[in-house]
C-alpha cells in the first residue's frame, strides 16, 4: 500500500513534465488484485511533449555542436544539419572523408561555381543598374529588391529552408540569415515572422526523433529516440496518433495497413455510407430501435427482446465462448464461383469489415458522451450523498478502460480484413472475439452502473484489459 | 504587370531577336496582341527527332510575379510526345514548375523545349498513353509522332504515312467524322484499327 501511495504522487509530478506515461491504465483496478505480466507491455513507448522553446533549445544543442565540429557560421550549420535530417554523425563521417563535398551534397556550395556575369553592377533578374549585389557562396549576385521579391514568393509559396538562389541551374540553398537579413533591411516583419514559422515547422519535420502532434491547431511537439509505431497521446489536446505516421494511432494493424484500410474506406465511401444506420428494427417485435448508447447489447424497450446490433441474432449467444459475431464467414467455394459473384463476394468481406470498424467508431463517440453524462450524475449523487466522489471513482477509470479497449477493437478490424486464412487468422479471430465480448460486456455494465456494482465492473475491467494485452501482445509487430 | 517583369520582358525581346537561334531560324518569340503579358514563341523540330522540319507554336503567359514565378507555357500545336499532353499541350518540365529560376529567361525556356523534344523522359511522364507506347513500341512511336508533325506542324511526308492515311480513311468511312479523334485513337491504340473503333464508340 505504501508503494502504491508513492506512486500516485509520482504520477501526478509526471503530469507537470508531459511524460507519456501509462501508468495509470496498468494500475490494478482493486489493490488486491495483482498482475504480474504488465511490465511486458508491446504499446509502452517513452517520449516528451515538447514545447516551441524546447524544441528550439533542442535543435540549437545540435546547431552549436556543428559550428564547433566543422567551422560554419550557425544559419549554416542549420542547413547543412537540415538536409543531412540532424544526423550529425553522418555529417562528421562525411566531413572527414571529404569536407568540400559535404558543403556540396549539403547545398551550402554550387558544385559549379558561376561564371562572373559581363556587366558590371547590372542584376539580370530585373535588367536594372544597382549600387551593390548580394549573393551567398555560389557567387551569383543580385539587388537587394530581387531577393526579396523572390523570397516573398516563395514563402507566400509555403517554401522555407528549400528557398533556392536566382541562379541558372544553382544547386544552393539560402541560408536563414541571409534571407532574414534581406527581409529585415525591407521591413517586411510579418514576412519574416511567416519565414521563422515555417522553417521551424520544416526542421522538426525532417529531425527524426521529433513529430508535431496531428491534433488541430495544437503546437505540442513529440520527442522519441525513434520513429516507432507506438502511441503517443498529446496530453494537450488529447489526441491519440502513431508516432511513426502521425495518423490516428492503429494497434494492432501496422502503419500500412490502415493506411491501405483508410484509402480503400475513402474510395468506397458511398457503397457504404448505407449501412451507417442509425436506427433498426427490433428482430421480434420490429418496433423502431435507436441507439443511443455505444453498447451493441441492445434491449428492446417495448418487448425486452435483448438483441445484437450489430447481426441482430440474439444477444444470448454473444456472451458465451461461442462469440462469432466478429468473424466474417467465407463462402469456401468461392474460387470456383463466377467473376460477377467473387466481386459481390469481395464486397460482401469488405462490408462486414467496414460495418464493425464503423460501428466501433460511432460507439466510441457515444460512450465519450455517455461519460460525461456519467460525471454529471456521479456530481448529483455525491451532492446528495449517496456515496463519496472516491466510492464514484471507479466509474471513471472504468469509462477509460473501455475507450481504450474499444478503439483497440476497433483497428482490429482492418487487421483482420488483410490477413490471410489460416491458423493465425483463426486465433486472432478467436482473441477478438474474445475482447468483443468483454467490451460489450463492461459497456452494457458501465451504462447501468450503481454504487454496488463496482465489484462487478472491477472483475469485468480486469477481464477486458487481459484480453486486449494479450492480443495486442500476439499480434502487434514491433 | 509589374515594373520589373515588365522591363525583363523588353530586354528579353531584344535578347531573342539578336540571338544566334533566331538567325538559324530556330525559335521566334512575338507578342499576340501588343501585350506583353501573353506571348507567342515558336520552336523548329530539332533534326534526327520525329519533329524535324515540323513548326511548333506555343502559348506563352507571363505571371504578374515574373521573373520570380515561371512563365506558363503550352503548345498550340498538338505534339506526340511522353511529355506534353496530346490533348491539351500542357509541358511537364522542371524549369517551368519548381526548377525555375529567376536568371532564366524565355530564350532558355524555347531552347529547354526543344531540348525535350530531343531527348524524352518517359518516366516523368504528361501524357501516359504516349509514354507507355514510347516504352513498349519505340517504333510505332517514332511513326506516330513524326506523323503528327507531318498533320500538324507542317513536317515532310514519308513513306509510313500513306498506310496511316489509309486506316484514317478505313475510320471516316465507319462514320468517325472527327479527324482529331481518328488520329487520336488510332494513335492511342497503336495503329489497331479494330482497338481504335471500339476506343471511339461511346
Ligand atoms: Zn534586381
Ligand atoms: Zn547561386
Ligand atoms: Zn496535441
Ligand atoms: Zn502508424
Ligand atoms: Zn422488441
Ligand atoms: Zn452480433
Amino acid at each position: 500500500m505504501e508503494e502504491r501511495k508513492i506512486k500516485k504522487m509520482d504520477d501526478n509530478e509526471m503530469e507537470e513534465c508531459d511524460m507519456g506515461s501509462d501508468e495509470d491504465y496498468y494500475n490494478d483496478p482493486d489493490p488486491d488484485v495483482t498482475h504480474t505480466d504488465n511490465d511486458k507491455d508491446p504499446e509502452s513507448f517513452e517520449y516528451k511533449i515538447l514545447e516551441v522553446v524546447e524544441v528550439e533549445m533542442l535543435l540549437n544543442t545540435s546547431v552549436e555542436t556543428m559550428c564547433k565540429t566543422i567551422d560554419v557560421s550557425p544559419s549554416l550549420a542549420k542547413l547543412l544539419l537540415h538536409n543531412y535530417s540532424w544526423n550529425t554523425q553522418k555529417i562528421e563521417a562525411e566531413y572527414r572523408q571529404n569536407p568540400e563535398q559535404l558543403l556540396i551534397n549539403g547545398k551550402i556550395k554550387p558544385s559549379k561555381i558561376a561564371k562572373g556575369v559581363s556587366r558590371k553592377n547590372e542584376c539580370i533578374v530585373c535588367a536594372q543598374e544597382v549600387d551593390t549585389l548580394l549573393g551567398v557562396e555560389c557567387r551569383h549576385r543580385f539587388c537587394e529588391t530581387c531577393w526579396c521579391q523572390h523570397f516573398e514568393v516563395q514563402i507566400l509559396n509555403g517554401v522555407s529552408t528549400a528557398i533556392g538562389c536566382m541562379g541558372t541551374d544553382c544547386t544552393v540553398l539560402m541560408p536563414e540569415d541571409f534571407v532574414l537579413s534581406i527581409l529585415r533591411c525591407r521591413n517586411q516583419s510579418k514576412l519574416s515572422q511567416q519565414y521563422q514559422e515555417l522553417t521551424f515547422r520544416s526542421y522538426v519535420s525532417n529531425h527524426p526523433e521529433l513529430l508535431y502532434c496531428p491534433g488541430p491547431n495544437c503546437t505540442a511537439v513529440i520527442q522519441a529516440k525513434a520513429k516507432e509505431a507506438k502511441r503517443v497521446d498529446c496530453k494537450k489536446c488529447k489526441t491519440t496518433f502513431c508516432f511513426k505516421c502521425g495518423i490516428d494511432y492503429h494497434a494492432p494493424a501496422d502503419c500500412d495497413t490502415i493506411k491501405k484500410w483508410l484509402i480503400k474506406c475513402a474510395d468506397d465511401s458511398e457503397t457504404a455510407n448505407y449501412i451507417s444506420a442509425h436506427t433498426k428494427d427490433c428482430p421480434k417485435c420490429q418496433v423502431c430501435i435507436e441507439k443511443d448508447g455505444g453498447c451493441n447489447h441492445m434491449k428492446c424497450k417495448k418487448c425486452g427482446h435483448d438483441f445484437c446490433w450489430m447481426c441482430l441474432g440474439d444477444w444470448s449467444a454473444h456472451g458465451s465462448e461461442y462469440y462469432e459475431c466478429s468473424k466474417y464467414k467465407e463462402n469456401p467455394n468461392i474460387a470456383n464461383e463466377s467473376e460477377h459473384a467473387q466481386a459481390r463476394e469481395a464486397l460482401k468481406k469488405y462490408l462486414f469489415y467496414f460495418e464493425r470498424w464503423a460501428n466501433h467508431d460511432n460507439s466510441l463517440r457515444k460512450e465519450k458522451d455517455k461519460m460525461k453524462e456519467i460525471a454529471k450524475q456521479i456530481e448529483e449523487k455525491v451532492t446528495t450523498k449517496d456515496g463519496t466522489w472516491i466510492d464514484w471513482q471507479y466509474l471513471n477509470k472504468a469509462g477509460e478502460l473501455l475507450r481504450r479497449c474499444r478503439y483497440t477493437l476497433q483497428y482490429t478490424y482492418p487487421y483482420a480484413y488483410y490477413m490471410l486464412k489460416g491458423a493465425r487468422k483463426e486465433l486472432f479471430e478467436y482473441q477478438q472475439a474474445q475482447l468483443e465480448s468483454a467490451v460489450e460486456a463492461l459497456s452494457y455494465d458501465i451504462e447501468r452502473a450503481v454504487l454496488d456494482s463496482r465489484g462487478d465492473i472491477e472483475n469485468k475491467m480486469d477481464v477486458v484489459e487481459k484480453r486486449r494485452l494479450t492480443l495486442v501482445r500476439e499480434f502487434l509487430v514491433t | 504587370m509589374s515594373n520589373i517583369a515588365l522591363t525583363r520582358i523588353q530586354r528579353e525581346f531584344k535578347e531573342v531577336i539578336k540571338s544566334d537561334e533566331v538567325k538559324n531560324c530556330q525559335i521566334k518569340l512575338e507578342p499576340f496582341e501588343d501585350n506583353f503579358t501573353h506571348l507567342k514563341g515558336e520552336i523548329i523540330g530539332p533534326p534526327d527527332t520525329p519533329y524535324q522540319g515540323g513548326k511548333y507554336t506555343l502559348d506563352i503567359v507571363i505571371p504578374e510575379t515574373y521573373p520570380f514565378n515561371p512563365p506558363k507555357v503550352k503548345f498550340l500545336t498538338k505534339i506526340w510526345h511522353p511529355n506534353i499532353s496530346s490533348q491539351t499541350g500542357a509541358i511537364c518540365l522542371d524549369i517551368l514548375k519548381d526548377q525555375w529560376a529567376a536568371a532564366m529567361t524565355l530564350r532558355t525556356v524555347l531552347l529547354s523545349l526543344q531540348a525535350l523534344m530531343s531527348a524524352a523522359e518517359p518516366d516523368d511522364p504528361q501524357d501516359a498513353v504516349v509514354a507507355t507506347q514510347f516504352k513498349q513500341h519505340p517504333e510505332i512511336f517514332r511513326s506516330t509522332a513524326s506523323f503528327w508533325a507531318y498533320v500538324y506542324a507542317e513536317a515532310p511526308r514519308n513513306e509510313k504515312m500513306k498506310e496511316y492515311e489509309e486506316k484514317l480513311k478505313q475510320l471516316q468511312e465507319m462514320g468517325f467524322h472527327e479527324k482529331n479523334s481518328r488520329i487520336t485513337a488510332l494513335s492511342s491504340k497503336n495503329w489497331d484499327l479494330q482497338a481504335a473503333m471500339e476506343f471511339l464508340l461511346p
